[in-house]
């Protein structure tokens, strides 16, 4: 049962990928659908790696699909008013952090709870992503070469899509910050107990507000991923990233025997997620059915590792 | 303590009410109970004492029904019963009063005191108030608790109120008539005040004819209610006797298996330097407090619940604001923060172990090196996670933690080994200043004992403690001297030496004239 707990949902991941290699034996483990696979996924790691940080404190940020849209659009707009594409990208990037820290504050000074305080964020930052843009897509000869080139570039000698290499660096930092320094011990420890560890000395509230800056700028460093792969933005584009990233903490969260977020965990609840997305769409699955699916597979992974716990009580 | 020593009263019953033998429990090859036996005579408080592991807490599921025993018989009044869940133990007529009281904040008094029952209704739907505070206020007034209005919500009442809610609800339970009830670690909330009231409740249940299996940790309380004690260790049964048939050095070798250890004389030192230097102190809570503390000495802040003890030791933390005086430390102006705090060397234990104390999920490790985490850290801010664990072990020693592994999560410790990773907590940094609020908590014997022995070693080597505690018998051995507080006014400032339980109870009370006798 242990082991279950442990290890059952890395071994759903590799049951998930060898169905799909029976069932599509000719396209499936190609080295072009993974490098596809590795593409497609990246904004939504980049996005699940950055709510890990705030998850490991036991909160929420609901708002980071709608701050990706944000930042998108921002970047795109100032491309339109002919700024130079690395100002446009800092500036959109800037925009995570403030959203990020107005979350922070929200939660840690003022007291809301993380689900109420971000869930009204996402409806301010939806809406100043439809007002920045006008309610348009902004595309074409707007997006400039330079940012939407990088989406299609990989990096040089290796073959990795560039996209996929940023997705791993945000994954190499977040692991470094989460896992090796004091900072993220004790993220970990106000996700223990918050109010034990403000007694043991731990700067609760600067700390909360570092995170969730950290988590907005992931979310707006995957809003500008998204809008260079299409090569446009649009003040939604963003939004389905949020519960997607959520999922794929939880599927991690699995695999932990205190419950704990994990950020390599949810490495591979990002890939359970993308690798479904993937076999499903080539098997020709209905995209509503797919949704039904996605979502039972997330319950059971969570509910059996809900249900081991039980069987140790 | 207002309890009499009448032992059972009335003609004496032939047989117990409920007599349990050949009790057996193993968890997974560990034994937590080796043929254990109990008998719950009719009109008798039966004390259950032992250290923390030693299988009291099992020998309560089993009671309760929650755990379902490996060998068990039971008999009530000579009768053979079932006992493999709560509707046998209900049958048998327990009741229990666990250590986290469990009651409803938001709803009044009388629903909690109903709650799990049908309420008396209006219309064969509608909730009849006024006869359901009138039956919560005679299920009240039958303990002489007369002071609570049963449509105030819960939340708002002291934990001996709580208590006193619990209590009647067990009462009120209509379907099978009291006939034991099961206390655990009742008072390990309570104020004295309140614990005194408790106690006189206990013993109208007595005069009753109820049965009470009192579990504590507290040796005063045992051995002024019980009427019969039995020890538990390691699982199996070390004594069990009759009053007269037991006393205080007696029960602590049953329960550890060793004799007392001799508290080391305590001597009149000469104070160190000052470390701290309070004039004319004042808070929201606080008034006038003017004390100094030396390095070296243990001061005990002593006085009736909530007096200001914890606001006076948060003062030091950097919580609270200061009205008036001022409070100064050898090391520069009062923390701010407690962050601040803890980097000047002031290390805290707090009075909630759950609450404010322990991160159950995180390990012994991660919990004991918290506040210390900087001062192990790499340059830039790297963990160094083979200084913590170092860190960590040599404090478990030092303390005499019981565990398996230090990397498992302190939820899964005993009570009183999650205060000892507290402890190690606040140890690691060799504080300066200690702040102790209630270290010993429900915490058994032995436990107590390496925790006292922590403190007098930081003392020797030139730290100051603060301390509070609701045990005056410890406040006494620990203390240099003692700070009375009264509604957060200080009312006197003794020394400990040649000071009694008594003593310091007429002080803290307010009788100038038994005071004197001290």
């Amino acid at each position: 049962m242990i082991w279950l707990r442990r290890y059952g949902t890395l071994a759903g991941l590799a049951a998930i990928v060898l169905f799909f290699s029976v069932m599509l034996p000719e396209t499936f483990l190609t080295l072009r659908n993974l490098g596809n696979i590795g593409q497609q996924v990246s904004m939504l790691a980049v996005v699940a790696f950055a709510m890990t940080v705030v998850m490991v404190m036991g909160d929420f940020d609901l708002s980071v699909g709608a701050m990706a849209s944000l930042s998108g659009v921002v970047a795109a707009v100032l491309f339109v008013h002919g700024w130079p594409v690395p100002l446009a990208l800092a500036a959109a990037l800037a925009v995570g952090v403030i959203g990020g820290i107005l979350n922070g504050v929200l939660v840690a000074v003022v007291g809301i709870l993380p689900f109420v305080a971000t869930l009204g964020t996402l409806t301010m930052f939806g809406g100043a992503a439809s007002l920045v843009s006008d309610g348009r897509t902004i595309f074409g000869r707007d997006i400039p070469e330079a940012f939407s080139g990088f989406a299609k570039g990989t990096v040089p000698g290796l073959g990795l899509p560039a996209l996929t290499a940023v997705a791993l660096a945000v994954l190499a930092l977040v692991w470094v910050l989460l896992e090796q320094t004091t900072w993220g011990r004790r993220l970990y420890a106000i996700g223990g107990n918050a109010e034990a560890a403000r007694l043991a000395g731990v700067r609760v509230i600067r700390l909360r507000i570092q995170a969730f800056a950290l988590t907005g700028l992931g979310a707006a460093a995957a809003g500008l991923m998204y809008a260079a792969r299409v090569a446009s933005a649009n003040p939604t584009q963003g939004n389905g990233l949020m519960l997607d990233a959520i999922a794929a903490v939880f599927l991690g969260m699995t695999m932990n025997e205190e419950g704990a977020p994990r950020v390599l965990a949810t490495l591979v609840g990002v890939l359970i997620l993308a690798v479904l997305d993937n076999g499903l769409t080539q098997m020709s699955v209905d995209s509503y059915v797919r949704e039904i699916l996605v979502g039972a597979i997330i319950l059971a992974a969570v509910g059996m590792a809900g249900l081991g716990g039980l069987a140790r009580r | 303590m207002t309890a009499t020593t009448a032992g059972p009263t009335g003609s004496a019953p032939a047989s117990p009410l409920i007599a349990l033998s050949g009790l057996s429990k193993t968890y997974g090859g560990a034994v937590a109970l080796d043929d254990v036996g109990l008998d719950l005579w009719p009109g008798e408080v039966h004390a259950l004492m032992g250290e923390n592991g030693a299988g009291k807490s099992t020998l309560i599921r089993v009671l309760a029904g929650v755990t379902p025993a490996d060998r068990i018989r039971v008999r009530l009044q000579g009768r053979a019963v079932p006992l493999s869940s709560p509707a046998d133990a209900a049958a048998i007529g327990l009741r229990f009063v666990h250590q986290e009281l469990n009651i409803v904040p938001h709803l009044s008094v009388a629903e909690n005191i109903h709650l799990g029952r049908p309420a008396p209704r209006r219309l064969g739907f509608a909730v009849d108030w006024p006869r359901l505070n009138a039956q919560a206020a005679a299920a009240l007034a039958r303990f002489g608790v007369s002071g609570i209005d049963p449509a105030t919500p819960a939340g708002r009442l002291g934990m001996g109120d709580r208590m006193m809610i619990r209590l009647a609800a067990l009462l009120a339970e209509a379907d099978t008539p009291a006939r034991a009830f099961v206390l655990d670690e009742p008072t390990a909330a309570l104020t004295h005040a309140e614990s005194a009231r408790l106690f006189a409740v206990i013993d109208g249940l007595r005069r009753d004819g109820a049965a009470i299996l009192y579990v504590s940790h507290r040796m005063d309380e045992v051995m002024a209610l019980s009427d019969r004690v039995t020890v538990l260790r390691d699982g199996r049964l070390a004594m069990t006797a009759p009053r007269g048939g037991f006393d205080r050095a007696g029960l602590i070798a049953a329960m550890t298996g060793r004799a007392e250890m001799a508290a080391p004389a305590r001597t009149a030192a000469a104070p160190g330097a000052v470390l701290a230097q309070a004039e004319g102190l004042a808070t929201d809570t606080l008034r006038d407090l003017s004390f100094t503390l030396h390095a070296g000495e243990v001061l005990g802040v002593a006085g009736l619940e909530n007096a200001g003890q914890s606001a006076l030791l948060r003062l030091f933390l950097g919580e609270g604001r200061l009205r008036a005086g001022s409070l100064r430390l050898a090391s520069g102006a009062r923390p701010r923060s407690p962050a601040q705090a803890w980097a000047r060397g002031i290390a805290f234990v707090p009075r909630e172990r759950r609450r404010e104390g322990v991160m159950p999920g995180r390990s012994i490790t991660a919990n004991t090196v918290l506040p210390h985490l900087a001062a192990l850290a790499g340059p830039p801010g790297l963990a160094r996670p083979r200084a913590e664990v170092r860190m960590a072990a040599r404090l478990a020693g030092a303390l005499r933690l019981k565990f398996r592994r230090l990397d498992q999560p302190v939820g899964s410790l005993s009570g009183g080994n999650q205060q000892k990773v507290l402890f190690a907590r606040a140890m690691a940094g060799d504080p300066r200043l200690l702040l102790l609020d209630d270290p010993t908590r429900g915490v058994d014997v032995g436990a107590r004992a390496d925790i006292h022995a922590a403190i007098r070693a930081r003392v020797a080597a030139g730290g100051a403690v603060l301390l509070t505690s609701t045990d005056l018998a410890e406040l006494l051995a620990l203390s240099d001297r003692i700070l009375i507080l009264r509604d957060g006014s200080q009312v006197g400032l003794v020394p400990a030496l040649g000071l009694d339980a008594a003593g310091l109870l007429a002080l803290i009370y307010g009788m100038a004239g038994r005071a004197g006798a001290a």
